[in-house]
């Protein structure tokens, strides 16, 4: 069979991923906790979990009518839509620029990109996540207006753009594999694999990278930067992998991505959730998830506190 | 729980083939209705010699075996009178000048063989008066006269009933004249003992009619056979029909069959003599090109009169008892089922992408209700608009429902232009639902001009080329013709075809295009291990 080599791995394919661990450990009552990224926000107030500011949640378009004066309160910020996926209809502006011209003030925003925005392409941008341009299922949506997040300084050699994100799946509350998204040029600044960013596996005992990939290829330094992407090791990592574990109780999801990122004073704080995490891990780690979701299913104990569970994590993975 | 799904899964997919089962063993219901491709494309030209500015010339006329639709006759330049009275049709054409040109005649011809078995004895003495004609005797030389009475003795006893008459007049010209192109006259054949096939069928109809047999010459076309490729002429050639118990028998002396005609023979005209001035070669040159239709219907009609008498359960389930559009409507309705096992098994086991999740089935049905080249086509000019319209109308920022419909609406316009300036928009018009699944598609072009910003051009390719690859693997399921007509005949196999879905739903093994996705994971870690391997001395 060609599929001996993947199953001696123990890679985890779709039709696996969906069959025996999304559809038997995740309930579906739940999913719209994980979805809509404004209810993960309130969950998270509620349990403790940090996650980014939200400055406005625009849920109609007759908000938007004094977006433009409201915005201006802020030096930077995010927008997303609450049920987006993959990354799609997110916009990083890093600064609002107000100029004047004849007498007419013309609002502009900088994007992480440095490409420039007029308000009111901003402002369209958002009508179209109200209208479900970027919705999971196509169904109206509601945008979210975000702190933007500064990177850590530990990731100024990695990234390229935008703010590299770890993504930690958790399976029953163990974290299981994860890896951190390094944006490159030609992900256009953006944590998402698909797109072009580096995926770098780490070792969940120690927080250190083991691997790097870009596109499934294997890549030993940052196409941008040049710096080495083996062996960088992440710091906060055990209260990364604690946040990550709190998930599982926040939202009762057995089968789950967090993505987390490394803020300069605050530590690690979560971004979002992901009921459907992708496969792309396993490339990143160069290895198979389905060991370890066996381990966990059939030898991890269970009713165990977040950061016992993190102590079984780290010790087996 | 996986016992349950056994269960299940076995019962849906053995019944229905077990009900298939009964029906052809038990009820000897046939799976299938009878193909039907016994027609003939038939062409005759005539061209008359001399000045002539009227001639006439014999056309098929529908009888028994012989059923004509399509009839075709270029009038052009002339005036054309079908006179249709007597046994036979007979076309005159008639111009203000001499006709130099051809003239053509074209039909489609469906002919069964004629068969009668058993002809019971006939004692008539006396006929109506439409058949004295068949009964007059013709002109004889004396010497040819006695030698038929002597002939007559020899063969006949004298108080045999017109059927054994004829049979044995019919014995006697089959086998003791020979066929010899040659021998054109009555005496020669009596006296050598050998004839043309118009001379024997002259012989069997002089016999016949002495004994008070009404009889008749038939001039007759041989249809060419199957799988002759050449173009071989095609020639009148005659036998004869005898009147025996109120029906007209047909008869060949020249290759043997009585009471029968085998359905590669046409009659074009049924009395010789009344035609034998007009297709003279004197008068006329004539050419005959007959192929077979290449018509592949299967014969619901027959089928459903089948089913019907069966009286079992399935002849009331069977959907042959619903009117004709709507049989039509669920041929195709029947194969979306199996379009979704295609598109199931190349999205779960295989692992195409496709854009949206029944966009390729929509396809499918377009493409079947047009035609492929250009349900295609339309499809790419449908992509450009979508792309297009978006690039175009990014700049006023409208919200994406008004945008969506107009996308649609723009649509809806290519199609009416498409429909104003094409000729071949007959075939469209046939199905008044031709162009909804496109309508349906419609609204997924959108997504893919949002997936050509987001995911680049590379993975939008991808997975246009997946969703018009299975629209293809269902186009080319839908044009197997047998197929289709098999789910319709038998419905119950939707049953098997949930059954086969939930074994792909429990399928959880790996996609192929898994197996390209983590090639290089493998190869990596190949490497990685084998480098290990390697330091340890």
């Amino acid at each position: 069979m060609i599929f001996r080599d993947l199953e001696e791995l123990g890679i985890l394919g779709i039709n696996n991923r969906v069959g025996r661990y999304i559809l038997r450990h995740n309930k579906r009552s739940n999913y719209p906790l994980v979805d809509d990224k404004v209810l993960t926000a309130q969950r998270a107030e509620t349990w403790g979990i940090a996650m980014p500011q939200n400055y406005m949640i625009i849920e109609n378009y007759g908000s938007l009518k004094n977006f433009h004066l409201k915005i201006q309160n802020y030096e930077s910020f995010v927008i997303k839509p609450a049920n987006g996926s993959q990354g799609n209809g997110i916009i990083v502006i890093k600064e609002i620029i107000k100029e004047e011209r004849n007498g007419i003030t013309r609002i502009l925003c900088r994007r992480s990109n440095d490409k420039l925005m007029d308000i009111e392409e901003v402002k369209h941008h958002i009508s179209g996540i109200l209208s479900g341009l970027y919705s999971l299922k196509g169904h109206s949506d509601t945008a979210i207006i975000q702190a933007k997040i500064d990177k850590h300084s530990i990731f100024d050699n990695y990234s390229y753009g935008g703010i590299p994100d770890i993504r930690v799946i958790v399976f029953e509350g163990y974290p299981v594999m994860s890896m951190v998204r390094l944006p490159t040029k030609s992900s256009d600044g953006r944590a998402n694999l698909h797109q072009g960013a580096i995926g770098a596996g780490i070792n969940l005992s120690d927080g250190s990278t083991n691997n790097a990939v870009i596109k499934n290829q294997v890549v030993d330094i940052h196409p941008d930067t040049g710096h080495k992407l083996v062996g960088l090791k992440i710091p906060f990592w055990r209260e990364s992998l604690e946040l990550a574990a709190q998930c599982y109780d926040m939202v009762e999801l057995g089968y789950l991505g967090a993505d987390i990122v490394l803020t300069p004073d605050q530590g690690p704080i979560l971004l979002e959730l992901n009921a459907r995490p992708g496969l792309g891990i396993q490339i990143a780690n160069l290895a198979g998830l389905v060991p370890r979701l066996e381990k966990i299913r059939l030898k991890a104990p269970k009713n165990l506190l977040a950061h016992e569970r993190v102590d079984f994590s780290m010790k087996n993975f | 729980m996986k016992k349950l799904i056994f269960i299940i899964t076995t019962l849906l997919i053995t019944a229905p083939l077990a009900m298939l089962l009964y029906k052809s063993q038990v009820l000897n219901l046939s799976l299938l209705p009878q193909m039907v491709d016994d027609v003939w494309n038939f062409h005759l030209t005539v061209r008359p010699k001399g000045d002539r500015t009227s001639f006439s010339f014999p056309i098929p006329k529908p009888g028994p075996g012989i059923k004509i639709t399509d009839e075709r006759i270029r009038s052009k330049n002339f005036e054309v009178f079908i006179d249709s009275n007597s046994d036979s049709t007979l076309a005159t054409w008639s111009a203000k000048d001499p006709i130099k040109q051809k003239v053509t005649y074209s039909a489609r011809i469906d002919l069964k063989p004629l068969s009668y078995k058993n002809i019971p004895k006939d004692h008539t003495e006396t006929y109506p008066k439409g058949l004295q004609r068949y009964l007059k005797t013709l002109n004889l030389l004396p010497e040819d006269v006695a030698a038929i009475s002597l002939l007559e003795k020899a063969i006949l006893e004298g108080n045999e009933d017109k059927t054994s008459v004829i049979r044995k007049i019919y014995y006697y010209v089959e086998e003791e004249i020979q066929r010899n192109t040659n021998i054109k006259t009555i005496h020669e054949a009596l006296t050598n003992g050998k004839g043309s096939p118009l001379i024997k069928a002259k012989l069997f109809n002089i016999l016949a009619r002495r004994q008070k047999v009404p009889s008749r010459i038939v001039v007759m076309v041989r249809m060419p056979e199957l799988k002759s490729t050449a173009q071989a002429k095609v020639r009148f050639t005659f036998a004869n029909e005898v009147f025996l118990n109120n029906k007209w028998i047909p008869i060949d002396t020249n290759r043997g069959y009585f009471g029968e005609r085998p359905d590669n023979f046409m009659v074009i005209h049924r009395n010789y003599d009344e035609v034998e001035k007009i297709i003279s070669k004197k008068r006329v040159s004539y050419s005959i090109q007959a192929e077979r239709a290449r018509i592949n219907r299967f014969n619901k009609s027959e089928f459903k009169k089948e089913v019907v008498k069966s009286d079992s359960i399935f002849s009331k389930l069977s959907l042959y008892r619903l009117p004709l559009p709507l049989q039509t409507m669920f041929t195709t309705i029947l194969m979306i089922p199996l379009g979704t096992l295609v598109l199931s098994i190349a999205r779960n086991v295989i692992g195409i992408p496709t854009f949206g999740i029944f966009t390729p089935i929509l396809l499918t049905l377009f493409f079947k209700e047009t035609s492929f080249g250009f349900g295609f086509v339309f499809f790419f000019v449908v992509v450009l608009v979508g792309i297009g319209e978006r690039y175009i109308l990014d700049k006023f920022y409208l919200l994406a429902v008004p945008r969506l419909s107009i996308i649609l609406t723009l649509v809806i316009m290519l199609m009416i232009g498409y429909s104003l300036f094409s000729s071949d928009i007959a075939m469209i018009s046939q199905n008044h639902l031709a162009f909804f699944p496109i309508v349906i598609v419609t609204t997924n072009i959108e997504r893919l001009s949002i997936m050509l910003t987001e995911e680049g051009l590379a993975n939008t390719l991808k997975t246009l080329f997946g969703t018009l690859v299975i629209a293809i693997l269902g186009y080319l399921l839908y044009s197997i013709h047998a197929l289709e007509m098999f789910m319709f005949t038998n419905p119950e196999l939707l049953f098997t075809i949930i059954g086969f879905l939930i074994l792909i739903g429990k399928y959880k093994g790996y996609r192929l295009s898994e197996f390209l996705r983590f090639r290089d994971l493998v190869r990596q870690k190949k490497k990685k291990t084998e480098g290990i391997s390697n330091d340890i001395p």
